[in-house]
């Protein structure tokens, strides 16, 4: 007993000393383990917004890398171009998307959640898209837009529609086209996230409910919304970043179209790496940059406060 | 009485599960017809709804035809190689950065922290213009490493490792240390086994994630023969290549299959992994 005391006394004795003797030999060790992580993180993602913001101003040649002050020329430029608002409001219109996904997949995670037979087929099937290249999607449902594809016929033989639509050449609906496709993209991420909240949730609750005579529609907007708010955040956080940021859809469905299906993202992407106008492309990403930041800040202060 | 409560019971399951059925169709409907045209020997009958779900006269012709007409065996070598380093290396990073975040206590690791959340914020896609100057000057252009260097360090796998490092009991870490364990010691023999189930989670994840990466590859590599599969066949099915749209579609049904195949095995963590990031 008296030995063991003593092995206990030492044994704390050595914590303390060893956790005073090596303060700042932690903060060495501390910074050695994040120096890979921050270096990496420091070349391409740090530097690139400060080395972005030197471009925007610059006329820069990619072939021998020279750089030459332009007076604002870029953004007198951006500003005065439909091109590039329109690409803004493409953008701006995306955002649509986040609450129609979010509820589609509260909806379908509240669908899977049980222990009924087949439950792990339906999460998987209703998770391939996430896992397919964008690339790769993106080409089958080319095939499902084209004038004579898949949502054609469907219209047509449910009586919806007489005529064949190009459905991404059309410049009034390619938009939602790709709000299409992205939904089919995405909301499997998005189910799992929510499954992951809902599997928090005791099942007591919702059995009480039942007892109660509560019907499916209540407990859903009762019971299930308000305890996978956290989740919901986070997942709206997430998904609004991701529309703002939309380029990889035109890039694969449409290359753009006439104008009609740009996004700002895919602006940069075009003037960068089709027109080769590096100066211009870092102005227009500055822009979006500062209309992330925003996004970003309005956000976290309507959820701090909502929390 | 009861038996009203039972027909109700089996209406409800039955629209359950034909909500179900029906967003199961929506999810996958386009790679089954993508499959059934590729299985089709005979085109004749792509376009003609809904006939063409069902192969026409069933046959490996297109499949065969995608290994001879297109170089799928380097894109499949290329994707492999660039998974298997992404992996490692967001691995490796991760593991090292997680765990001074989540258990040592040093001057601004909290700073540190929230940079590090911060960063998911930008958007990254505006740092392809300056990384690919970068690139240029490391001469890693048309390179594998160039491809998936700036993959490595990502908030994601960082905030993960940090999440599961800190659900290791501290008396394990306390006893190395009286044992004389370096912290390098402890990493490497305590958190990282302890923590093998997060890891492989964030394995996985990583895993998809760089198969199926195709932007920034699709403009940092140049030549044909360094494309990963999401690239090359993309460039080959929209590009000049495109001849047949049968074996387009046997194509695509290659490149999804090896995800497809790896997400079956390994379906458990997609969900854990997941759980983990949420709390």
């Amino acid at each position: 007993m008296r030995f063991r005391t003593d092995l206990c006394n030492i044994k704390i004795k050595l914590q303390s000393s060893y956790a005073v003797k090596n303060t700042r030999s932690y903060a060495a060790i501390a910074y050695l383990f994040l120096a890979p992580a921050l270096i990496l993180m420091g070349v391409f993602t740090f530097w690139p917004v400060g080395f972005n913001t030197y471009l925007a101003f610059q006329d820069y040649s990619i072939a021998d890398g020279t750089a030459t002050w332009n007076n604002f020329a870029h953004f007198k430029y951006i500003f005065h171009e439909e091109l590039f608002w329109n690409a803004l409001k493409n953008s701006l219109l995306y955002l649509l998307i986040v609450p129609v996904i979010q509820l589609g997949a509260l909806v379908l995670a509240k669908l899977v959640n049980n222990k009924l037979p087949g439950m792990t087929f339906f999460r998987a099937t209703f998770y391939i898209p996430v896992i397919t290249s964008i690339s790769i999607a993106g080409v089958v449902w080319i095939y499902v837009y084209k004038y004579d594809g898949m949502l054609t016929w469907l219209l047509t033989s449910l009586g919806l529609l007489h005529e064949q639509i190009d459905w991404l050449g059309e410049p009034k609906i390619a938009l939602y086209m790709m709000m299409i496709f992205t939904f089919w993209k995405g909301i499997g991420y998005y189910m799992v996230l929510y499954l992951a909240g809902l599997q928090a949730i005791p099942s007591e609750v919702e059995e009480a409910a039942v007892l109660d005579g509560a019907n499916a529609w209540q407990r859903f907007w009762k019971i299930t919304v308000p305890m996978v708010k956290p989740t919901i955040l986070l997942c709206t956080l997430l998904s609004t970043i991701a529309a703002i940021k939309v380029m990889q859809e035109p890039i694969v469905l449409t290359k753009g179209g006439k104008g009609d299906t740009y996004t700002a993202l895919f602006y940069v992407y075009d003037q960068a790496f089709r027109n080769f106008n590096f100066g211009r492309a870092a102005a227009a990403g500055l822009v979006i940059t500062f209309f992330c930041v925003l996004l970003a800040i309005i956000q976290f202060r309507f959820f701090g406060e909502k929390k | 009485m009861a038996m009203g409560r039972n027909s109700r019971r089996i209406m409800g399951l039955t629209g359950h599960y034909a909500g179900l059925i029906a967003f199961a169709i929506f999810t996958a409907f386009p790679l089954w017809w993508a499959a059934s045209v590729g299985l089709s020997t005979n085109p004749e009958n792509m376009y003609s709804f809904p006939r063409s779900f069902w192969p026409t006269e069933p046959g490996l012709l297109w499949f065969a035809k995608v290994f001879t007409d297109m170089p799928f065996l380097t894109y499949l070598k290329n994707s492999t190689i660039m998974a298997v380093m992404t992996v490692v290396g967001v691995v490796i990073v991760s593991v090292l950065a997680g765990y001074p975040l989540a258990r040592l206590k040093f001057v601004g690791s909290k700073t540190i922290f929230v940079i590090i959340i911060l960063t998911m914020m930008l958007p990254s896609e505006v740092a392809m213009i300056p990384n690919f100057i970068t690139m240029k000057h490391l001469h890693l252009i048309n390179e594998y490493l160039g491809a998936t260097v700036i993959n490595f360090s990502a908030a994601f796998g960082i905030f993960l490792m940090k999440q599961a490092f800190e659900m290791v009991p501290q008396d394990l870490i306390d006893a190395a240390r009286v044992d004389g364990a370096t912290e390098m010691q402890i990493l490497w023999r305590i958190m990282v086994p302890v923590s093998a189930p997060s890891i492989a989670a964030l394995g996985i994840f990583t895993l998809v994630n760089a198969w199926n990466d195709y932007l920034w590859p699709s403009i940092i590599l140049t030549s044909r023969e360094k494309l990963p599969l999401a690239v090359g066949v993309f460039n080959d099915l929209t590009g000049p290549f495109a001849t047949s749209d049968s074996m387009v579609m046997a194509a695509i049904v290659m490149t999804v299959i090896p995800v497809l195949v790896f997400f079956a095995f390994t379906q458990r963590y997609f969900v854990s992994g997941m759980d983990g990031a949420v709390k």
